[in-house]
């Protein structure tokens, strides 16, 4: 979709908005408005590195309640963020436009069978990838646009573009009562709608996509999540003769897609080096006649036009059953994560001997994805611990493999959590310790062998946090190990808010792993590139990723 | 002859309803609901009006718990004696227990009931010699009228304050919802609402408005109607947008960093099954009751269109309220935890015995040292927000949670509503914690 086209869209929602806005409050007694928000500075050091952040926010947020005849509750709500990120100043060596790299992966793993000396031509297969490609390749700029075609500008202040990112949210709410004593509730605008009950990783939370680019997985999904132009509307039907509470909704996402984003090569978080393995090439060298130029890994990516079919919705059913609450949920989207599509060379006969087409490698799609599945919670007095399990059931999705470069498949994904409340008395704390254990399994339906992810894989989580001086100190750590990649983060943190207004937050980012290989036949052996980045995960290729991390928040 | 018959014929009705207790007589009625009808308690040594301090503090020992005492020997406050109100309860509460408490007796475990529809479930004099007195006082505390069918707290002002330097280092500001599902006697429906399938007695729900990094953070407690089952509590944080549910280890937790556990508000907020409990005496005390519209109120912390300004703090780093007290008839009664991991040893509760609140509590460690003092002040409805007059409720207006060994404190500035329209049953709900958080 052109970009003429998504500002007419956000200029017509807006005025939706706007009109509902106004027409609501026509007549109608409005409350002050509340407001509040920070400023905030996040500085990460890196390993080896240096500056990998100077990242500084503003953010804002208001609530207006307005008092109408026939609908209750009504309010307007906002946040609006602003981001300007220094570090392509400060570290412009490593990252931003001019920042560049021996080979492709450089930044997780030695070179490879892919990435260095072969037999034959006396060069590389893959090169490496080009940072900020409109800011140094046209042919690459073009080919990606819309998806990872930003420049270096944009990295920098990234809320401040076509898709109006700096409204985090702007929407307007409100209830009916029915003479029966249910509610309904209806939300319109630019919004967040959170599913599910797991921490970090994303299984029935996927209404809206995610900005990786920001932090990878490690900043709150609260921060990252895109937010999205819907309407939600609820019919909340209380206590029940056997439920305690009883709710119904349905969701219509009729924004534009978007996509993840994964972050352009020359950001410093591009999660699975996605960004600058979709900006590199196939050499020439290697490829030989017919070819007469290096072949770009993407030629195209999709950009779903908006239409009434292409919008995404779904529904979801919950309540509370005795100790129990639980969820039914279903959705039909898009996937968020790109799927390649191998497009082959136009004579048969080279296509026959799996030659990819010469003005690109794949294209990039998002395909149409049916997700079923539940949430449920149960507090065990037995364990005197909170369990959770969440299930998601997916068809339509693409998943990454040698040939082709995807298949389809069905997905089972599910999460087992335990949160349990710990008094410690070794550790001196008054309050009792957090400790919250997740375990997040995937399987792969239609898994076949040249598939770099496992048809089963596992990442375990676990946190443990602790509170002092009045909860104004709190120290916390959190691990994760991602089995198939046998990759490992450790994070520890420790919190200060001195007062109502200052917070800081001293934290390290370790990790390890990233040296799992997967064959890839054009290179004929095992090696990194491209396909064990997915078998490495996104914990696996950050590996060279440690970091110091200071952030200092004032908020008001 | 015919009136011998007709007492006949009543006693045969009395025997075929075999065990139905005997009526609650109106004289223990009036004893329990209007202990002051027949004389305000008295002291020789305390006067309304005077101001106990360090310098007299000895000559009243008696009238003080063993903590505030402490506290104004070690000049930390003074206090101020008002005259004793009568603070009577909604005539539906007293009418309830007329009709039910006849009704009303014990299970074999700690935290069974029988009968105890509405009301005071136990309106009699306790006695030393009964063993489970205490319990009896625990049950006329949770099936109390506290804060009336209904109620909401709006705004709240939790202060976390350093004792020693009297530095505020937060301020939260909340609302606080209370909503009984049975046990009602004045507002519609009673006594209970229904449907009610997992038959809960009283919801708290509890909704951060700031400071910015806590906010929207809610908390949800339904307490079920059967005392051996553990509470449902649910928290929003407003950060990750998710209901979570709380373990019991996060009731005995500081709520938010303040110096109370969630099972501390109100002067107790758990099952009667989780404690052992032990009458200890009756006696006449001093308890921080008063009239709000009498105080020296602060004007700072709250502007309100009616005019509505909460209580002020003083005293040693701002950790006490500027408040009243008065003689009172105290129950006084024990409890200890069942749980050999609990984090305290006991609480030592002073019950006002007409109202059935706790304006006091004193709380000691898991080693047996005295760890934090619990004040509620009470404030009488007719003399506090116009639409709480006639309520017949104790309003909880004040309170002050000192960690006597930390030096630290915790102090709240109410304005309690009493109003049914505030608490809809649909403000109880889990779903209402993500639509109010999102």
């Amino acid at each position: 979709m052109s970009n003429k086209i998504t500002r007419t869209l956000n200029t017509i929602s807006m005025g939706v908005a706007a009109g509902l806005t106004m027409g609501v409050a026509s007549g109608v007694n409005a409350a002050e408005m509340e407001r509040a928000g920070f400023v905030e500075n996040a500085t990460y050091y890196r390993d080896g590195v240096g500056l990998s952040k100077f990242r500084n926010t503003i953010q804002g947020e208001f609530s207006k309640a307005l008092d109408t005849s026939s609908w209750s509750n009504v309010t307007i709500n906002g946040t609006l963020r602003g981001t300007y990120d220094r570090v392509y100043d400060l570290n412009d060596k490593e990252f931003g436009k001019d920042a560049g790299e021996d080979y492709l992966g450089q930044n997780w793993h030695p070179r490879g069978a892919a990435t260095t000396f072969i037999p034959g031509p006396n060069t590389t297969i893959l090169s490496a990838g080009v940072a900020f490609p409109c800011e140094n390749d046209p042919l690459l700029c073009r080919n990606l646009g819309g998806y990872m075609d930003q420049d270096e500008n944009d990295a920098m202040f990234p809320e401040f573009n076509d898709e109006l990112d700096f409204i985090r949210e702007l929407y307007i709410r409100g209830d009916k009562y029915l003479d029966n004593g249910d509610v309904v509730s209806v939300k319109l605008g630019k919004q967040q709608v959170v599913w599910g009950k797991t921490d970090l990783f994303r299984v029935l939370d996927v209404i809206n996509p995610v900005d990786y680019s920001r932090h990878n997985i490690y900043d709150e999904l609260e921060d990252i999540r895109i937010p999205q132009w819907m309407v939600t509307a609820e019919w909340r039907m209380g206590s029940t003769a056997t439920f305690d509470d009883s709710n119904f909704s349905i969701l219509w996402n009729f924004d534009e897609f978007r996509p993840n984003n994964l972050g352009t090569c020359g950001q410093p978080y591009k999660i699975l080096d996605a960004g600058c393995f979709f900006s590199a090439y196939i050499n020439l060298a290697d490829l030989g006649a017919p070819y007469s130029n290096n072949v770009p890994i993407i030629h195209d990516v999709e950009d779903p036009n908006w239409s009434l079919s292409n919008t995404q919705f779904g529904f979801k059913w919950e309540g509370v059953y005795g100790d129990a609450t639980f969820s039914v949920n279903a959705l039909h989207y898009r996937q968020q994560l790109p799927s390649l599509h191998f497009r082959k060379h136009p004579v048969a006969a080279l296509a026959a001997a799996g030659l990819p087409a010469p003005d690109g490698v794949f294209d990039i799609r998002f395909p149409r994805v049916t997700l079923l599945g539940g949430a449920f919670d149960y507090y065990s007095m037995a364990t005197d611990a909170t369990w959770r399990i969440e299930l998601a059931y997916t068809e339509g999705e693409e998943l990454p493999r040698d040939t082709n470069g995807h298949k389809a498949t069905s997905m089972a994904r599910y999460v087992i959590g335990m949160d349990k409340n710990l008094i410690i008395p070794a550790l001196k704390a008054r309050s009792a310790f957090l400790i919250s254990a997740q375990l997040f399994g995937e399987h792969i339906l239609d898994h076949v062998a040249d598939m770099p992810n496992d048809e089963d894989n596992w990442i375990a989580t676990l946190l443990f946090k602790g509170w002092y001086m009045n909860n104004r100190l709190s120290p916390q750590i959190i691990i994760a190990h991602d089995v198939a990649a046998k990759s490992t983060v450790v994070a520890p943190s420790i919190s200060w808010t001195p007062d109502n207004h200052w917070t800081f937050n001293l934290a390290l980012n370790v990790k390890s792993g990233g040296d799992e290989t997967f064959a890839w036949s054009v290179a004929g052996t095992e090696t990194f590139e491209p396909l064990a980045r997915f078998t490495n995960g996104p914990i696996g290729v950050a590996n060279q990723e440690d970091e110091l991390q200071l952030t200092v928040r004032y908020s008001f | 002859m015919f009136k011998k018959t007709l007492s006949s014929l009543a006693l045969c009705a009395s025997v075929a309803v075999a065990a139905q207790a005997a009526p609650i007589s109106e004289d223990v009625i009036q004893q329990s609901f209007y202990p002051y009808a027949k004389g305000k308690p008295t002291a020789a040594s305390i006067q309304p009006g005077m101001v106990i301090s360090s310098a007299n503090v000895d000559a009243v020992k008696d009238y003080l718990d063993p903590a505030m005492y402490q506290f104004i020997k070690n000049g930390d406050t003074e206090i101020t004696v008002s005259d004793t109100m009568d603070f009577a309860l909604h005539d539906s509460y007293v009418e309830a227990t007329r009709k039910y408490a006849g009704d009303t007796r014990l299970g074999e475990k700690i935290g069974e009931i029988e009968g105890s529809e509405a009301g005071r479930p136990f309106p009699q004099e306790p006695s030393l010699d009964d063993p489970r007195a205490g319990e009896k006082l625990a049950w006329n505390y949770k099936n109390g009228y506290n804060w009336g069918d209904s109620a909401a707290i709006m705004p709240f002002y939790w202060k976390y304050r350093d004792m020693n330097s009297g530095k505020v280092e937060r301020t939260v500001k909340f609302n606080f919802h209370f909503l009984n599902y049975t046990h009602r006697t004045q507002q519609e429906p009673y006594p209970a609402i229904t449907p009610n399938p997992s038959n809960l007695f009283r919801g708290i729900y509890v909704q951060v408005l700031e400071p910015f990094d806590i906010k929207n953070t809610q908390l949800l407690i339904q307490r079920f109607d059967d005392d051996l089952k553990r509470d449902n509590a649910y928290l929003y944080l407003g950060f990750q947008r998710r209901v979570r549910r709380l373990s019991t280890g996060q009731v005995t937790d500081a709520f938010l960093g303040s110096d109370l556990m969630i099972e501390d508000f109100e002067g107790y907020n758990g099952r009667i099954s989780d404690m052992n409990w032990t009458y200890k005496g009756t006696k006449t005390m001093l308890l921080p009751m008063y009239n709000h519209n009498n105080l020296e109120l602060d004007t700072e912390t709250h502007a309100d269109d009616d005019g509505y300004q909460v209580v002020a703090f003083g005293g040693k780093g701002g950790c006490f309220p500027n408040i009243q007290w008065q003689l009172r008839k105290v129950y006084l009664l024990e409890s200890d935890p069942v749980d050999p991991n609990h984090p305290i040893s006991k609480r030592e509760h002073y019950i006002d015995a007409q109202t059935f609140t706790i304006p006091r509590n004193i709380t000691y460690d898991r080693k047996g040292d005295m760890w934090k003092s619990w004040l509620i002040g009470q404030a009488h409805p007719d003399y506090h927000l116009p639409q709480n007059k006639g309520t017949g409720v104790s309003i909880d207006d004040s309170f002050s949670m000192v960690d006597i060994q930390a030096n630290h404190c915790t102090t709240g500035q109410f304005k309690g509503i009493v109003d049914a329209t505030l608490t809809p049953e649909s403000k109880m709900t889990v779903q209402n914690l993500r639509a109010s958080g999102a």
